[in-house]
Order: structure tokens, then C-alpha cells, then sequence
């Protein structure tokens, strides 16, 4: 149906994607998701030859359309488009926007195009606003009638570009349950956004762009349940990730937990567990360096990973030299510090795997 | 009583002596001929120079750069004694023809400016979802950026017509007799110049008015909106 070859993209020295390749089927509804500032809504829009692709080529049923002698306003009279921003005509009214197109691209005569204008705005639940104004309707109106004017034109597929972004958290609703609609029906769609749940109820493939190209890639499943991969994890569990070396004993154990402090407060974590997560560390550091046996030269590096959406903090801390497991240690002999670090802990673990010790920790 | 008579009959000595209403009416007749004139014409210079400036081609923005600068800083005034007793010396061409082509060209710079500025207000991004409804860059610019720019332009452009018209006041420096001129003769034929200048202030009032009148009769339905 679409199908994107190599496509490469770049505005000046800024690189956006690099050789992402993806075929998308008739039917299906693919969810594009990712942080802000990589390359959804270029993607989208060099998909439909708004951006001039540097390379590579998009094919839509099987056409090239980056060739010079392709005719793309043909091409785009059966490619939808939905904006952020809806961007609807402010000159013409609610049912003008919509038979606009069909009358003057495709030529329809005038009762047919209103008669189609009219099932599609009871399909949106906006018949009564045939005759208003964009600037007389709200945001969620507004979205509901540019879908509507898309639709219009029987597009193949429709491109979604963050359809609710621009939207009050009341009114994404109403355009979500359009979209929802739209998806059941099996019209084919690309559709970019940040509703994780929606994105996760509604899409048959779910696309993660990050690092310049599709990342991963998979269903909705897959990506929301068991992403394989760390950015995409990151991502989806909403994870803030703080990380720190230590390289020699006399490192500056102030500055570290100076540093955990200002972390914690720019995320807003409970005071009573920043406390725990720098004794946890405290402890384990003086456990490990405390091992007489072990390289003074140690090398130890930790991350403290927060998840805002399930308010659970994990600390996983890695070091070298031998296996050396401090738990097991604290069983021969009674060990204050960890002690308190069972207390605090919800669970932990270790492992030593290549060399390196691991211990996870959930707080 | 004596002071309306005063006003009759100066009202005759300035209207109906020496069959003036038609040295009047033909002093109106030019300055609307100039006036439509310099509007029709300066409306394409303004379209094509407003076209150059905002073209790809880097040579036709600059140009129109310079002219539209020239033709804005330059007295209308000097522009038009420059065609006059410079440009135009030698030939036959009638003065109002010279007129209609100063004011032209001054006007057009003026309104080229007027186009661009509300082009560029003008959501850029409609054009676009327009190209992606399958319109061509043309057809799209027609159904929709022109119709918006042509509602947001229309208020200054209705300001640059009536100042057109007020500044058409000052061609009897080239010799001709055009509304201005035809009181001012009048005045000083009748020893009343008072009555006959203020005359001309009405009749002048009069054009503001029935400029504004044929701008609003487009406007007055979507007012009610």
C-alpha cells in the first residue's frame, strides 16, 4: 500500500532519519511514537512529499512518487492528511471545508458533495455545525471536521500527525473515539501520537522512531509489554534514568549525592526515598570497597532509574573485579549496612556475569 | 433673511453663472478618471511587483526591492513633474495620461506592499493541507490563500484608494483641470473662494464616502456572521 525505501532526510547539518525502510499494508493502523523531536511529523509529511526526501523513494501501490514526472496532486487525492494544528479553511464554512475538494479537485456535482459532506458530519456528530464558522468551533469540533474534510476525498490511507496534541485533555476523547471508529472500519492509517493507551488499544503495529530511523518495531504487545529494546523501554515505562562512575575510592562522595538530590527534585521524587536510594548506595559502596580483597582500582557504576508511571525506583549497580556478593556475605556475619538495605528494599538481586557483579534494587 | 439670500446667491454666482455646474462636473469627471485609473493600473503594477518580491528568483526580489523603495519614498508630487516636463517632455501625450501613469506606479508600490503583508499573514499551513486534498500550488493559492489575504488586505486597501484620491489634487501643477483646480478657478472668477473651496472639500467627502459605500456592500453579509 505505502512502502518507504532507504528514505533519507536531513534539513542542513541536522540529520532526521537515515535509510528507514517500512511497508505498511492495506487495513492495518501503525502507531508512530517516540520522544518530541524525532522525526514523526517529518516522516509523515516526506511520506507525502510536503518534504523533498534527500534520498530513497516512497512507493504508494506499488508507484514511485519521488520521480519528477509523477503527478503528486493525483497522488494526494487519495492520501489524507490530519494535522496537529487542523488547519481548517477560516474563510469558508463548516460544510464549504468539506465539499471544497470534492467539488473542485474530483469534480463531484454539488448535491452529491453535500449529500457525502452531510454522512460524514454525522459520522463526526457535527451536523448541526454544517453551517458554522472554524473560529466558532472548539479545538475537539475543529479536529472531528478536518477529519471529515479528509475523508472526503476517500483517501487510501490517512496520516494522522499528533491529531490530539493540540487538544485539552476533554476534548481528546471525542477525537480519539473518530479515530477508533475509523480504525475498526479498516481504513488504512498512520497515525503519530502520545496516547500511549490509545496508540496501544487502537494500532495493529506500533513504530518507535528514535536514533534517526525506526528503532523498533512490533505489536502493540510487543512494544507496550515486552520492549526489547533500552530507549524503547525507556520510553514507554516513562523511565528517568540518572547514571554515575565511580573510579577510585577517594572519589567525592558529596558531590554524588549532591547530584542524586538535584536529580530526584527535578523529578519530583518523595524525600523519604531519596534518603533510601543514597543509603542503599552508601552502603553497597562501602560493602564492596570495604572487601579488602578486592582491586583498589575498582570500578563501579550505578544508575538510578525512576519510573513516573509506576512512582518505582530501581538502582542498578555494576561492578568489576572478582564475584563478590555482598548478601551472601552478610549472612556469615552480621552486617549493619545491609541490613539496612534489606529494610528499604522492596526486592533485590544479583548476578555476576563477564566480569562484572551486578545488583539490582527496587525501592 | 439677508443671510440666506448671501447664500443663494453665491450658491448662483458659483454654480449657475458662466454655466459653471459643468466646468465642475467635468473637474469631477477627471479625477475620477485618474483616481479609477490610477487604482486599476496600480492594482496590476502592485500584483506583478508584489509577485516579483516574493518570487524564488533572487535578481526579481531585489529589483523590486529598489522600485518598490524609489516609488514610496518619492513625492508623488516630484514623480509626476518628473514624467511631465522630463520623461514625457517631448511628446504628445496628454497630461492626464501622464498623471494616470505617475499615480500608477506610485499606488502600485504602495499596494504591492499592502499584498505582501497580507499574504504573509495569511496560515500557511491551509495552503497546504489544501495540496494535500489534491489541489494544485495554483488552484490552492486561488481557493485559498487569495480569498483570506484579499478579506485581510481590504481595509488598508480602502485607505490606500481614498488617500489615491486626495492626493490626485495636486495634478493641476501639470496643467490639469481636475477638481481642485476647477474650484480654485471658480473661486477667483466669482471674487468667492471661500464658498467654492468648501464646495470642493464636500465633493471630496462625498467620493470618500461612496468609496467606503462600494467597499462595505461585499462585506455586509459576512458582518452579520
Amino acid at each position: 500500500m505505502i512502502q518507504a525505501v532507504n528514505l533519507c532526510k536531513s534539513f542542513g547539518n541536522l540529520e532526521v532519519f537515515k535509510d528507514l525502510n517500512i511497508n505498511i499494508n492495506r487495513g492495518e493502523c501503525v502507531a508512530v511514537i517516540g520522544p518530541s523531536g524525532t522525526g514523526k511529523s517529518v516522516f509523515f509529511r516526506t511520506l507525502a512529499m510536503l518534504e523533498k526526501p534527500d534520498s530513497g523513494q516512497v512507493y504508494i501501490n506499488g508507484t514511485d512518487i519521488t520521480g519528477k514526472d509523477v503527478n503528486i496532486n493525483k497522488v494526494r487525492e487519495k492520501l489524507g492528511m490530519v494535522y496537529q494544528g487542523f488547519h481548517l479553511f477560516s474563510h469558508l464554512n463548516v460544510m464549504d471545508n468539506i465539499t471544497l475538494a470534492p467539488l473542485k479537485v474530483k469534480k463531484m456535482n454539488k448535491s452529491d458533495a453535500q449529500k457525502k459532506a452531510m454522512e460524514l458530519l454525522t459520522m463526526v456528530g457535527l451536523t448541526d455545525k454544517s453551517l458554522s464558522y472554524p473560529h466558532q468551533l472548539s479545538g475537539g469540533q475543529q479536529q472531528r471536521v478536518a477529519i471529515a474534510r479528509s475523508l472526503a476525498m476517500d483517501p487510501d490511507i490517512i496520516l494522522f500527525d499528533e491529531p490530539t496534541s493540540a487538544l485539552d485533555p476533554s476534548m481528546t476523547g471525542e477525537v480519539l473515539a473518530i479515530i477508533r471508529k475509523l480504525a475498526r472500519s479498516g481504513l488504512t492509517m498512520m497515525i503519530s501520537t502520545h496516547e500511549m493507551s490509545f496508540a496501544q488499544d487502537v494500532a495493529s503495529r506500533v513504530i518507535y522512531m528514535d536514533e534517526k530511523g525506526i528503532y523498533e518495531q512490533g505489536t502493540a504487545d510487543q512494544i507496550f509489554k515486552n520492549p526489547t529494546r533500552e530507549k524503547t523501554r525507556m520510553f514507554i515505562r516513562k523511565l528517568k534514568v540518572f547514571s554515575y562512575s565511580i573510579n577510585s575510592r577517594g572519589f567525592d562522595m558529596v558531590e554524588m549525592n549532591v547530584q542524586i538530590e538535584l536529580f530526584c527534585q527535578k523529578y519530583n521524587i518523595e524525600p523519604k526515598k531519596v534518603n533510601y536510594i543514597q543509603l542503599v548506595l552508601e552502603e553497597l559502596i562501602l560493602e564492596v570497597y570495604g572487601d579488602s580483597s578486592i582491586n583498589l582500582q575498582l570500578k563501579i557504576d550505578f544508575t538510578i532509574e525512576f519510573s513516573e508511571e509506576r512512582n518505582e525506583i530501581l538502582i542498578s549497580f555494576v561492578y568489576d573485579g572478582r564475584s563478590f556478593n555482598p548478601f551472601e556475605a552478610a549472612e556469615e556475619s552480621e552486617h549493619l549496612g545491609m541490613v539496612l538495605i534489606y529494610g528499604v528494599s522492596k526486592n533485590y538481586g544479583y548476578s555476576f556475569e563477564n566480569g562484572l557483579n551486578t545488583i539490582n534494587i527496587n525501592i | 433673511m439677508e443671510f440666506f439670500e448671501t447664500i443663494v446667491n453665491s450658491l448662483c454666482n458659483n454654480l449657475i453663472g458662466g454655466n459653471a455646474w459643468l466646468v465642475l462636473l467635468n473637474g469631477l469627471w477627471v479625477t475620477l478618471l485618474i483616481s479609477a485609473s490610477g487604482l486599476l493600473l496600480g492594482t496590476i503594477i502592485g500584483a506583478i511587483l508584489c509577485a516579483m518580491r516574493i518570487s524564488d528568483v533572487g535578481f526579481l526580489r531585489t529589483l523590486s526591492k529598489i522600485i518598490i523603495a524609489f516609488l514610496r519614498g518619492s513625492p508623488v508630487l516630484l514623480l509626476l513633474m518628473v514624467f511631465y516636463y522630463v520623461v514625457f517632455a517631448n511628446s504628445r501625450i496628454d497630461a492626464v495620461y501622464i498623471a494616470i501613469i505617475a499615480f500608477a506606479l506610485n499606488n502600485g508600490a504602495h499596494i504591492a506592499e499592502i499584498m505582501r503583508s497580507a499574504l504573509s499573514a495569511v496560515d500557511k499551513k491551509q495552503l497546504e493541507a489544501a495540496r494535500m486534498l489534491g489541489f494544485s500550488k495554483f488552484r490552492a493559492f486561488l481557493a485559498i490563500t487569495l480569498p483570506q489575504a484579499g478579506r485581510i488586505a481590504k481595509p488598508v486597501y480602502q485607505n490606500a484608494t481614498i488617500n489615491l484620491i486626495q492626493w490626485t489634487s495636486v495634478v493641476g501643477y501639470v496643467t490639469i483641470t481636475d477638481l481642485t483646480r476647477t474650484v480654485n478657478n471658480i473661486g477667483a472668477r466669482t471674487g468667492d473662494p471661500f464658498f467654492a473651496l468648501f464646495l470642493g472639500i464636500l465633493l471630496y467627502l462625498c467620493l470618500s464616502y461612496f468609496v467606503n459605500f462600494l467597499f462595505s456592500i461585499g462585506s455586509r453579509k459576512k458582518e452579520v456572521l
